[in-house]
Parts: C-alpha cells; structure tokens; sequence
C-alpha cells in the first residue's frame, strides 16, 4: 500500500520554535505501523525542522517549494496526482500556522475522494482495498470503520505517540525537492477582539447534584435509541426502518 | 640436577607455550574491534595507535598495577594479600623453577630452596582463594570455572613445591622416597598447570593477561595520572555509525578491557539498579560484552549472579551481531536501568569503564534506531525544540525567585565590568520544592553581598539528560547554544547548584570550546563563610547526615567542601554506610527517572534507609536530583534539606539567641 503522509509547517506550542506537528508525527506512525510504501510530504517554503520528520521512521520526504503565504493545495494536488496514494494521512490540524484543519477537506474535494476524520488507530480492513480505522470519538469512545480506499483519513491527537527521533535515521532519509506550483492566496483577515463564548453545561445535569455534572461531563453521549446486540439482519432491518419512521424520514412507509 | 626438576622446568616451558597459544587466539578475537583510541580527562578522543602512546603504556604498567590497581583492591585487605601472594609465588616460582634448566641452578640446593619458597608462598595464596570460596561461595563471586581455580592452584603449586623440596633435601632423605615425591610433584604440577592455563582462553585466568594489556592501553589513561577523566566522549556525528551495535564497534582497548575482568563483583555490590532488583548486573554485562566477542558466542558460560528479574534474552552473539535486544545478549530494559552513578566503575579493581561501554549502547539505541524507553522519547523531544525537558517557557526558570531580587545579566550595565559569578539555574529551578533551596541560596548571595547574575531565559538546558540517554545530537546541540550564549557575556565564574550541571559545563563543554571556571554552591558557600562574608549561627545539636551526589563526588571528586561546610553550621555529622566517592546513588541520575525500569524496590528507598540507620534527622543534600529523588520516600523519614537551606538558616539563627534554632 502507498501512503502519503501530509506535514504541515508547526511551531513548538510553547518555544515558539519551528517544529514538526505532533499530531502529524502520529499520522506517521500509523502509517509506518501499517506498512508499505510511506512518504511524507510538504508544500511550503522551507522545510527547516520538518527533515526531522525523516528521524521519526519514514524514509523519504518529498519537498514542494512554494513562496510564503502561497496557497499549498494545487502543489500537493500535484504532487499527490503524479504518483496517486491509496491512503492520505493528515493531522486533525497543523500547530502555528493558519490551521483551521480545513486543508484534509479541501484535498478531499479536490482529489474527489472520501475523508474520515479522527482517526486513533488504523489496519488493513477485512477485503483487499480497505481500511479498518478506528475512529475517536468525544469523551473516549470509539468506533469501528470500514473504508474503502483509496481515500484520506485525519488523525487524532488521541493516537499513539510518535516513534521516537533517531537522528541516524534523519541524517540517512531522502530529501527530494521540487518547486510547487505558485498559487498566490489574496488573504483577507478580519481581526476582532477576543469574546469569551458562554461555557454550555449539559442540560440535563445542571443544577443537580456533583456526582450527576460529572456523571453527565463523562459519559459518552447516549443519543437515546434503542442498543441491539449481534441482532439478525431481519431484527436489524426493522429496527432502522423504525427508527427512519420515527424520524419521519421514511418516504415509501 | 634432579630428574624431578628438569622434567619441571620443561614443563613449564610447555604450559608457557600453551598459554601463548590461547593468548594469541583471544588477541585475534580482540581484533575485531575498530581502531583503538584513548579518551582525554574532557572527553577529546584520540587515537592510541602509537608507537609513543604503546610505549608510555607499556612503561607506565608497573606503576599503574602497583599504585593504582593496588589502591582499589588494598580496599579488601584479604583479597589484596590472597592476590599478592596467589599472583606473585605462583609467577615467582614459574619463572624460577624455568631458570633451573640452567646447570648450575639446576643443581644448587638454595636455588630450590627459593622456589620451595616461591611456591609455598603460592600455595597459601591459592588456600585464601579456596578459603573465601568455600564451604559457601559469597554471591557476589561467580562459580563454575572460577570455583575450580583453587583446586588447580593448590594442585599446580603443591606440586611445584614437593619437586622443589626434592632439590632441597637431597642429603637428609632417602634417595628412592625424594624421585617418587618429585614425580609426584610433578603429576601434580602438570594436572594443575593444564587446567590454570586453559583457564586462560575462557576462566579466571584470562584476566592476568588481558588486565595488563588494558593497564596498557587504558582508554582513559588521565585516570592514572590524578585526573577524574569523566567526561563522556564527544561523538563524532558525522561517522557512519553512531554508537555501538556490535562488539566490533568498540575500539580494541574497550574490548580487552572487558576481557580484564575477574568477576570479582565489586561492581554488582556497589550497582543501585542491582540493588532495586532492576534488570543490571554490571559484572554480567561486561561479561556478556566480551562472551559477544568470539564467532556464535553464548552467554551459557556465565556463572555468577544473573540480572535481577532478567529479562529473556536469546543470549546468542558474534563479533558483526548486535548486542542489545531480545534476540541478542543483553535486554535493552538492562541498558536503561543504568543510573551513570559510576559506582561500578569506582570499585573496578581492573579500572574497566562500565558507564562508558552503557553510553556507547546507549547512543547506538537512541541514534540510530530510535529505540527508547516509552518515556524517555518525551522528554527529548521537547529538547529538540523548546531547550528545556518538560517543554517549558525558559522565561519561567526565574519564576522560583518572585519577589527576590535576581539580576539578569543581559541587564547589566557595561561599567559594572564582569560579574563575580554567573548564577546557572538548571532544571531544578522549574520545581516547587527545589525553587525553595535555590531561594535559600539567591538570599545568601544577596545576604553576602556577591555580585551575581543569572541568564534567565537565555539559559536552555545544559544537556545532561540527552547525554546520558545517548541522544549525543541534542546535547551537542544545546552544548553549542549555550557555549554561544555564555561568550555574549563577562563573568568571572559559573556557580550552580545542580552538580549534573556543573559536571557538563566543567568537563563535558571544553570538548566544544567552552571552557568555564565552574563551582559548586556547596563549595562556593564554604568559601564565603572561610572569608567571613558570612556570619555563620550555630544549629543547635541536630544530627545531619550528608548524601554525596554522584555527579559532585564521584564524577568530581568534591566531597571535603560539603562537609567543611557543614561542620561549620555546629551540626553532629553522622556518615552513611557509603558516602564520599563510594557514595551510593539516588536514583536521579543517566536519565533513569525517565527510563522508569522496573524494579522490586526503588533505589532512594535504599538509600533513605541507609541515612535513617546513622540515626540522624536531616538528609543533607546538595543536588536537586537527590533531593527530588529523597523527598520521594514516603513514610517515617529524615528530612531532606539542602545544604543551601541549612546555611541559611544558620545565618538567621546569627541574629537569634543560641538554643532557638533547630530545637
């Protein structure tokens, strides 16, 4: 399988230091713990502390040079269209740059292909050609899915933690740079004063009891409904049409 | 000339022959290694394939064996006359009885006198040997071959001594009973003699040989000449291989430096991982490093002490297989129990550089295989890109002092001139309990009037943490930083509290330029109370224990000052079982907090319990490794206090009437 890898440019969250993105360094693993063919990749104009990507298991990085402030998409849009991947991983969203973890979702479209978000663990799916990808969702949960590839799939900070650095490995990766194709972005920024929102507390558990905030902060929401365990696919069936009725989304009932 | 005799000394001349043989085999082994070189006292390596370098080994082996060896094994004051007199009649009296080919020798009864006395000698050396191995063998020596050795002492120079006695009382015995005694002797001598000599190639014997080749080629020959030599070796980052992987990494004097060793398990006595019941033996590590050097080695041959709750390991290696992993000789978990204390390496009677032969693995590991310990990656990897372990804001170091004074230096005024010391904060500094005694001592500068300075956020780690895990990259890296930073600016001395610090900017910064006049507070503060830059209180008739770090002992030699100083403050100075440069580590140090290897106790729990045995209520401490590590322990306890504290307090009980203080 060919995997792709997308680096953004980070910043240490406190130093303020250019730094690879953590949550993309676990991207890397997963790919690498998945096996194949996995590269890395970045749109940007320098790599600076991004090589260092190269000490965290992977082999190659390939390097787009595109101006600063340039709009990345059609460079990796390029790039990621010479030499298709089965599967794109990126991270939820980059540390220090625009990071609105909006880019996953662009490619996606761009590339017409599906995306997951959230991924905390990955492996090969049940056929040839899928994924199994384990997805994280709010307050620890988490769900099975299956996807088809090829696709693009965004990692949780959730996931486990980068491979450690060794600097041999780094010094040994392969860096192949190429110029990106130029993509001025106008960029209209809007600055207004920083608004604290009003912190939402769960309905149900406000006003009663500590143990019942907590109870409610914890639990994985339960959106209500009806839990059948291993049902027969008739029993299964009928238990969705039901449901679909219930939510008057049936048309045909 | 006795037939006995003759036959005696010809067999001498064939077990020589034989033991040249198996020297031979096991100096080809040696050969394998890579280019031999030497490490200076500030980590510089050199190349010791010399001529000169050969020759000034060679010339200065007596004085090494004799001074240096001596003053380590004198420690045991049995082992030191079992060995003198072992090594010395059974060498004596070889080389004698060899001379008895000569006529004239041959036939002279005081010549066989002076052997029969050489090899008296010997036989009482080898009934020590056997004495201290029997009926029980104490657990820190190993068995197998090393427990036959005195039966073929005994059998060796017995019989060099019943043939010797044959030359001797020719007039006074009957003819026919003196042959058959010296024949018997003989037998004897031969049986022994076989079996001392295969003992060359695997046993105890090995070491005879291969410890005067490393006296030779000593890889820190400083050691002999005063110096602490404890630098880490700067690493070259742009060799091919980073670290060692493999027995054929290591420079020919590293492995028979390895080959030096008699098992004696000096080490594993003094080892605090071993203590804690952590998977590190140090005797069996460089056991398993020179069973590693021959083709399809095992480690089956072992017969010591194991490492405590071992790991499986297949225990199959060579000269090109690797040495660290499941499938090789040793567990990567035995690697990073390691603390880098030094104690091994303080009791190695065969001066062997254990913590060395560690780091070396170590870098291999972290360098080029990224393979750390769950816990250890973190901390690195916020060193990478913050310059501090926890990947706090450097601005935040000072924080510990809100509403102390604390000039930076970056604010002081040029005419001012250079400041009297440069105050480096360290790691400790981020901490609740270690801002206390760095207080402490920012108020005693201020008290004494000193004119201090600190970096503040301009200080990034000094880089011990990455150095001691093997990550030689960061450290070179941070070294390099700071090394820039300190040029900016004029002071006349580093002061620090964190002995971890002052050992990488006193010693391991020089390979890279840097070099500072660094001092300890524990010895700064001394010098201020000698020069009366302080008025020192009494603190009433506490009992105070004083816990050595390693870093300040061992690695620095800086054991009298503390004390000096404590003294001064009127306290009973109680001694711990271990202290000084035999000192027994806290845990704190090589990263092992980090590493967090598993164990069945935790080594400041040893030590606590050696401090709660002197009795006293105070642990002094002067490290903030030692004193996070020993306010770890939870239970009834001394209190750990800073030596920095202490003086403060001694200071403010000046002001207060006697008897208030410490009550």
């Amino acid at each position: 399988m060919k995997i792709v890898v997308l680096l953004s440019a980070g910043r240490h969250r406190v130093s303020g230091q250019p730094a690879p993105v953590p949550v993309e360094l676990q991207a890397l693993r997963l790919a690498v713990e998945l096996g194949g063919e996995v590269t890395v990749l970045h749109a940007g104009p320098e790599l600076g502390a991004l090589a260092d990507a190269l000490g965290h298991g992977v082999g190659r990085l390939i390097h787009r040079v595109i101006a600063d402030g340039d709009d990345p998409l059609p460079s990796l849009m390029a790039a990621l269209t010479d030499n298709p991947p089965d599967l794109i991983l990126a991270g939820r969203s980059g540390q220090g740059g625009e990071d609105a973890g909006l880019l996953p979702y662009s490619l996606a479209r761009a590339l017409g292909r599906p995306i997951l978000a959230d991924a905390a663990g990955l492996s090969a799916g049940p056929e040839a050609g899928t994924l199994a990808v384990e997805q994280a969702l709010p307050r620890g949960a988490r769900r099975r899915v299956v996807l088809r590839l090829p696709a693009i799939v965004t990692v949780h900070p959730a996931a486990p933690a980068p491979l450690p650095f060794a600097f041999a490995a780094m010094r040994r990766g392969v860096i192949e740079s190429a110029p990106g194709i130029s993509a001025p972005q106008a960029v209209e920024v809007e600055e207004r004063p920083y608004r604290p929102r009003p912190k939402l507390i769960a309905k149900a558990a406000a006003g009663a009891s500590a143990a019942e905030r907590l109870k409610a902060a914890t639990q994985a929401a339960g959106g209500g409904g009806t839990l059948l365990v291993d049902p027969s696919p008739e029993e299964a069936a009928r238990a969705i049409l039901a449901h679909l009725a219930a939510l008057g989304l049936r048309r045909d009932g | 000339m006795i037939p006995a005799g003759t036959a005696f000394s010809l067999l001498i001349l064939a077990l020589a022959a034989l033991a040249a043989g198996l020297v031979a085999r096991r100096v080809r082994l040696w050969k394998s290694g890579s280019e031999a070189r030497l490490v200076s006292a500030v980590g510089r390596t050199i190349s010791a394939v010399s001529a000169d370098k050969l020759i000034a080994g060679l010339k200065a082996l007596p004085r090494r064996y004799l001074v240096d060896v001596h003053h380590v094994v004198g420690r045991d004051p049995y082992a030191a006359r079992m060995h003198a007199l072992a090594a010395g009649g059974l060498l004596g009296g070889s080389l004698l009885a060899l001379a008895g080919l000569i006529p004239v020798l041959g036939m002279s009864r005081l010549f066989w006198a002076v052997v029969a006395l050489a090899f008296a000698a010997a036989l009482a050396g080898g009934f020590m040997v056997g004495r201290r191995r029997l009926p029980e063998k104490p657990a820190r020596l190993s068995g197998g071959r090393f427990q036959r050795l005195p039966l073929y002492l005994a059998a060796y120079t017995g019989g060099g001594l019943l043939v010797a006695l044959a030359g001797v009382l020719p007039p006074l015995a009957p003819q026919a009973l003196l042959a058959s005694f010296g024949w018997l002797g003989l037998a004897l001598a031969a049986g022994g003699g076989i079996g001392l000599v295969l003992q060359i190639d695997r046993g105890p014997m090995r070491h005879a040989f291969a410890g005067a080749a490393h006296l030779v080629l000593h890889p820190r020959p400083g050691r002999f000449e005063g110096e602490r030599a404890t630098a880490l070796a700067a690493l070259d980052l742009d060799a091919p291989r980073l670290g060692a992987a493999t027995p054929a990494d290591f420079p020919v004097n590293r492995l028979i430096g390895f080959d030096a060793c008699i098992q004696c398990g000096r080490c594993e006595t003094a080892c605090p991982a071993f203590a804690a019941g952590q998977p590190l033996n140090p005797k069996r590590l460089i056991q398993d490093l020179a069973a590693a050097i021959e083709p399809n080695a095992t480690n089956a041959a072992y017969a010591g002490s194991p490492y405590p709750n071992a790991r499986p390991v297949a225990g199959v290696g060579g000269p090109a297989l690797p040495l660290v992993g499941a499938g090789a000789m040793i567990h990567p978990d035995t690697l990073w129990s390691c603390t880098t204390c030094r104690a091994c390496v303080e009791e190695c009677p065969m001066m062997i550089e254990h913590v060395d032969a560690i780091v070396d693995l170590r870098r291999y590991q972290t360098l080029e295989l990224g393979a750390l310990p769950l816990k250890a990656a973190p901390p690195l990897m916020e060193l990478r890109y913050a310059d501090e372990t926890a990947g706090r804001p450097l601005a935040a170091r000072t924080d510990f002092a809100a509403g102390l004074t604390l000039p930076l230096i970056s604010a002081r005024p040029a005419e001012k001139g250079p400041a009297e010391v440069l105050l480096w904060l360290g790691e400790g500094a981020y901490e609740l309990r270690y801002g206390r005694t760095l207080r402490a001592l920012v108020t005693l500068l201020l008290k004494a009037g000193v004119d201090f300075a600190v970096l503040g956020p301009e200080e990034r780690d000094c880089g011990d943490l990455a150095r001691r895990l093997g990550d030689e990259a960061t450290f070179q890296r941070l070294a390099r930083a700071n090394i820039a930073t300190l040029a900016r600016y004029s002071f006349t001395r580093i002061l620090t509290a964190d002995p971890h610090a002052l050992h990488a900017l006193r010693n391991e910064y020089r390979a890279f330029g840097g070099e500072y006049e660094v001092v300890h507070h524990t010895a700064f503060l001394d010098e201020l109370a000698a020069s009366g830059r302080l008025t020192l209180g009494a603190l009433g008739q506490a009992r105070v224990t004083y816990h050595d770090p390693c870093y300040l002992g061992r690695y620095n030699g800086e054991i009298d000052a503390p004390r000096r100083l404590l003294d001064r403050l009127g306290l009973e100075r109680l001694e711990m079982e271990r202290s000084g440069k035999r000192s027994m580590c806290c845990g704190g140090g090589g990263g092992a907090p980090v590493s967090d290897i598993e164990g069945e106790r935790r080594i400041p729990d040893i030590r606590m319990g050696q401090a709660t045995a002197t009795g006293a209520a105070i642990v002094a401490v002067a490290c903030p490794q030692c004193s996070a590590m020993l306010e770890g322990v939870t239970g009834e306890r001394p209190e750990v206090a800073d030596i920095a504290e202490l003086v403060l307090m001694a200071v403010e009980a000046a002001k207060l009437p006697a008897a208030q203080v410490l009550a």
